[in-house]
């Protein structure tokens, strides 16, 4: 794989605050990297000096193998931005926006297409000034990819979106990421997005990188989390508290949940038979982002 | 780089036609000038009007035009700070200096639609109701129509260079902040200012706006049948006007270029 983006050492500091400290990462080309982070973690800061909006205090960024400083026209011509709450001219329509924006691209391309792709088709001759919170969200979609980028750096994409467009953003990111190959940075502090849509993630905190991984090995099985199917979950809970391998444990309608100190599946089971329950199984509870995110930041 | 401006131009004209508050100036300065024969008399009596050209066009351009120049200029980077806007367009491959170009080139297009509107009503109104003929002096004509139309364009072209210095200082002042509301009162107040203290501090000969009556004024002596010449004041205030657009405009994209443009 090749690296789109490369980032070493990026720091950024207003007075005596630092939004970014010692950053470096890289992105490879088709990848999905989500930016994560709570408010204030250096996440949008990070995506707008990728998009040349803010300046370094030090450090090197290089997109598609260049400077990016040095060739930000270049860059800028074949990269997608959606910042967060995007704006436009009020007084314009949604379509009007859109020509604008490809003008200054000086490309030729079809506004229909874009506007197509986030819904908005139909609303394309409404003013900016009329359209809803999610519509505008999306329009700024819409000019993110309406230059087919090969890079689509995407703060908040979700932001003020109802749960059905949410998942109709997804979706189309999604596709996206699948059928044009484009690269896509994404910063966002909602856990599920990024868990839906990346493949890899790195964690900010406090202007620091404090993890990078591939979204699959953070999500992978836990064997010392299990949920057990049996006949009598509240004996068998009293039974499980008394055992010093177990961290806790919780009742739930035919199960009981079940946190172990080590990994080891086996010892529960062989416990439980031992004890003359019935099982009916035993599921290891997938992680999510949001225990893993919490864990990195609480550390 | 010089197209990527100018695409950046049309883009700024496009959005400005389209802006209601475009055309108040222009309305205000034709109002203006339609009101003088209130104050300056045009009348068919068969000496010519040139006089209340040499009026109108100045008093309605220097005064009103003015404040609606440095106003509309003042509000066009500090409305794209303050609402977001600006980081729509420079994620596309234009340059800031470049952005910044295209907003001066706007604000000299409408200081000529400005000096358009003022000059095309004053001519139009001395047409309606008064004489255009020469100027003549004890049965004499001095200057031709032809040669007063000619000194009224040289007059015309040359006011607009204090004018677009004014452009580059009220675009100055627009990159400083998100405000509009600040950035127009900070224009508009520090122009007053200078004006007043300009002469106490015998700094008027360095500053441009202290020479944007001269070329008209050589308009108005050749409207009196006096023999009047461009040198020195006209042309030192357009050097005057160059060298301080040429400074403002430098500044104007230092501050540019440091801002954050992020939330």
């Amino acid at each position: 794989m090749v690296a789109c983006i490369q980032v070493s050492k990026l720091r950024k500091r207003y007075g005596t605050t630092v939004a970014v400290g010692e950053l470096s990462l890289e992105v490879e080309s088709g990848e999905v990297f989500g930016l994560l982070g709570p408010n204030g973690a250096g996440k949008s800061t990070t995506l707008y000096m990728l998009a040349g909006l803010v300046a370094p205090s030090s450090g090197k960024i290089t997109i598609f193998g260049k400077e990016s400083r040095k060739n930000f026209l270049e860059i800028a011509a074949r990269t997608g931005v959606l910042v967060e709450q995007p704006t436009f001219y009020n007084y314009l329509t949604a379509r009007q926006n859109l020509l604008l924006s490809t003008r200054l691209a000086a490309r030729e391309v079809t506004v229909d297409r874009a506007l197509d792709l986030v819904g908005l088709l139909e609303a394309g001759d409404k003013k900016v000034g009329k359209l809803s919170a999610g519509m505008r969200q999306r329009l700024g979609l819409a000019q993110a990819i309406l230059t087919e980028p090969e890079l689509l750096l995407l703060d908040e994409p979700a932001n003020a979106l109802d749960p059905e467009a949410t998942q109709d953003v997804l979706r189309l990111l999604h596709r996206l990421a699948e059928e044009t190959k484009v690269t896509v940075v994404l910063a966002s502090h909602m856990l599920h997005e990024v868990e839906l849509l990346c493949d890899r993630v790195a964690i900010l905190n406090e202007g620091r990188l404090v993890a990078c991984e591939p979204v699959d090995a953070l999500l992978s099985y836990n064997q010392s989390h299990v949920e057990v199917l049996l006949d009598a979950p509240e004996a068998a809970a009293k039974r499980l508290e008394e055992q010093n391998w177990v961290e806790s444990v919780r009742v739930w309608p035919g199960k009981v949940e079940v946190k172990l100190l080590e990994p080891n599946a086996h010892q529960l089971t062989t416990f439980l038979v031992g004890a003359g329950y019935r099982i009916a199984g035993i599921i290891p509870r997938r992680r999510t982002l949001k225990d893993y995110f919490l864990k990195v930041i609480n550390s | 780089m010089i197209a990527r401006v100018l695409n950046a131009y049309m883009v700024e004209l496009s959005k400005a036609s389209r802006q209601a508050l475009t055309y108040i100036g222009p309305v205000l300065v034709v109002l203006a000038v339609l009101c003088m024969p209130l104050v300056r008399r045009v009348a068919r009596d068969g000496t010519s009007d040139y006089a209340f050209i040499a009026y109108a066009t100045p008093m309605a351009l220097n005064l009103l035009g003015l404040l609606v120049l440095l106003a509309y200029c003042a509000s066009q980077v500090a409305a794209e700070l303050g609402s977001g806007t600006i980081r729509m367009v420079l994620v596309r491959p234009l340059r800031r200096h470049e952005f910044l170009l295209a907003k001066l080139l706007l604000g000299m297009t409408y200081a000529v639609l400005l000096t358009f509107s003022a000059a095309a009503t004053s001519w139009a109104t001395v047409l309606a109701f008064g004489d255009l003929g020469g100027v003549s002096y004890g049965g004499e004509v001095i200057y031709t129509s032809g040669a007063m139309l000619t000194t009224y364009l040289v007059a015309a072209g040359l006011s607009l260079l204090p004018l677009f210095a004014a452009v580059a200082y009220a675009t100055m002042i627009s990159t400083f902040t998100r405000s509009t509301g600040a950035a127009v009162g900070a224009a508009v107040g520090i122009w007053l200012l200078v004006d007043i203290v300009k002469y106490p501090l015998r700094i008027a000969p360095l500053v441009f706006s202290t020479y944007i009556e001269a070329p008209w004024q050589v308009f108005a002596n050749r409207c009196g049948g006096f023999e009047a010449s461009w040198s020195p004041d006209a042309l030192y205030g357009a050097a005057t006007s160059a060298a301080w657009s040429t400074v403002l405009v430098s500044l104007a994209m230092l501050a540019l270029a440091r801002r954050n443009l992020n939330a």
